[in-house]
């Protein structure tokens, strides 16, 4: 990789496909596509399907490329498209559901569901109980914390991109991230504590 | 906004910001001042600083193809058509030739280059060129004018022009009839896939971890 590319905003990486540089597409997906496939693994529970997902984002990002706003950034968008996509998918499956249905503090209930923690082979040959704990403390979690929650950790979003993804205002951000990051410690405790 | 004497949850507020490089630079020495001198904040900030580490070392590995998977399969697209360079070149040759149809057969009336054999050449490829581009435009003239017949053909004759609408309102009948059918069949179905999964005692669908 060239330093000029090492140094290329997404902005700028965006124009320069636009310009007809397709090969600098590959920059955009090196530079997400971790982040993405963990953020899509943590909500689909399993690698396949995140792996899968994350490529038809990618792909589906590239169709619609010259639709793309520079006044927003592109992890903004990427991301957007990446819930849209996920929760679109977890609705279609019927099978072995976990139904999330969480009333939040306004009152109002949230009916996502999410398959249960089935895992591919990925998952078979990691840490299993720190990997389990870790995905059941996020379950655990009411989905309105667990989305900014894996918005912050594993799409790693700064607060202000989070807030504009999911159209709150800042301070919502940073409280409901302090209680869900809380609640996540809670869970943890055996993992984290000195 | 200026704050003289945060107080112990405020600062607590500002390990977590700090945990996630959100705290502005100017508040961090006062942070660090405060978690020197309290114990508590040390020790949630050891706890954050060891919640990010699980997180990190339980990140899923990408698989080592997935770039090119991903490069592989993208489509062509609506704007790559559309984009500058996708005409430039062609805009080129065409600016290209355009200046040489005018330069060429002036050039070869005023006698100016040297090798003669050359202007003629490449006169006679324009002339070609020419040719090929005024049959192009006649041929679709042409197909215009036939269209234009064959549309002033069948106004012309209330005869052909009610059997054409015949037609036209059959072929939507049909294709109505066609998704009505298609429609009514869903269900049938759907009731059927439902009766078989509720006999077998499993639920319908495919296994999210079957892959």
């Amino acid at each position: 990789m060239t330093r000029d590319a090492e140094q290329a905003t997404d902005e700028e990486l965006v124009a320069a496909v636009l310009g007809g540089d397709r090969e600098r597409f590959g920059e955009l997906i090196e530079r997400y596509q971790g982040r993405l496939v963990n953020y899509l693994f943590r909500l689909l529970r399993n690698a396949d399907d995140a792996h899968d997902m994350a490529q038809e984002v990618f792909v589906k990002v590239y169709q619609v490329l010259d639709r793309y706003d520079p006044q927003y950034r592109f992890s903004t968008w990427l991301f957007r498209v990446a819930q849209n996509a996920a929760i679109d998918q977890i609705r279609r499956r019927r099978l072995k559901v976990v139904s999330l249905q969480q009333e939040d503090g306004l009152g109002e209930s949230h009916d996502w569901e999410l398959p249960s923690g089935d895992r591919g082979p990925y998952g078979q040959l990691r840490n299993r109980e720190r990997g389990d704990a870790i995905q059941q403390a996020i379950d655990a979690l009411p989905w309105e914390y667990r989305e900014l929650i894996l918005l912050r950790h594993m799409a790693e979003l700064a607060y202000e991109e989070i807030a504009r993804l999911k159209e709150m205002p800042l301070g919502t951000v940073k409280n409901k991230l302090f209680r869900g990051r809380q609640m996540l410690k809670e869970k943890l405790r055996d993992f984290i504590t000195d | 906004m200026r704050m003289n004497k945060p107080d112990h949850d405020t600062f607590r507020d500002w390990l977590y910001l700090e945990a996630d490089g959100e705290l502005p630079p100017e508040r961090r020495p006062r942070l660090a001042e405060h978690v020197a001198s309290c114990p508590e904040c040390q020790a949630e900030g050891r706890e954050l600083a060891r919640m990010a580490e699980v997180f990190a070392r339980e990140r899923l590995p990408v698989r080592d193809d997935f770039r090119t998977g991903v490069l592989a399969a993208l489509p062509a697209t609506g704007w790559e058509a559309r984009h500058p360079r996708a005409w430039r070149l062609p805009v080129a040759v065409f600016v290209l030739l355009a200046a040489l149809a005018f330069a060429l057969p002036w050039m070869a009336a005023s006698g100016r280059p040297a090798d003669a054999s050359l202007v003629g050449v490449g006169a006679a490829v324009l002339g070609l060129v020419r040719a090929a581009a005024a049959a192009g435009l006649g041929l679709l003239g042409a197909s215009w004018k036939s269209m234009g017949l064959v549309v002033a053909e069948l106004f012309a004759s209330r005869l052909v022009l009610g059997v054409f609408a015949v037609l036209v309102v059959s072929l939507d009948l049909l294709l109505l009839a066609l998704l009505r059918a298609r429609r009514a069949a869903a269900p049938d179905v759907a009731r059927r896939q439902e009766a078989r999964g509720g006999s077998s005692g499993s639920p319908p669908g495919p296994s999210s971890g079957s892959r």
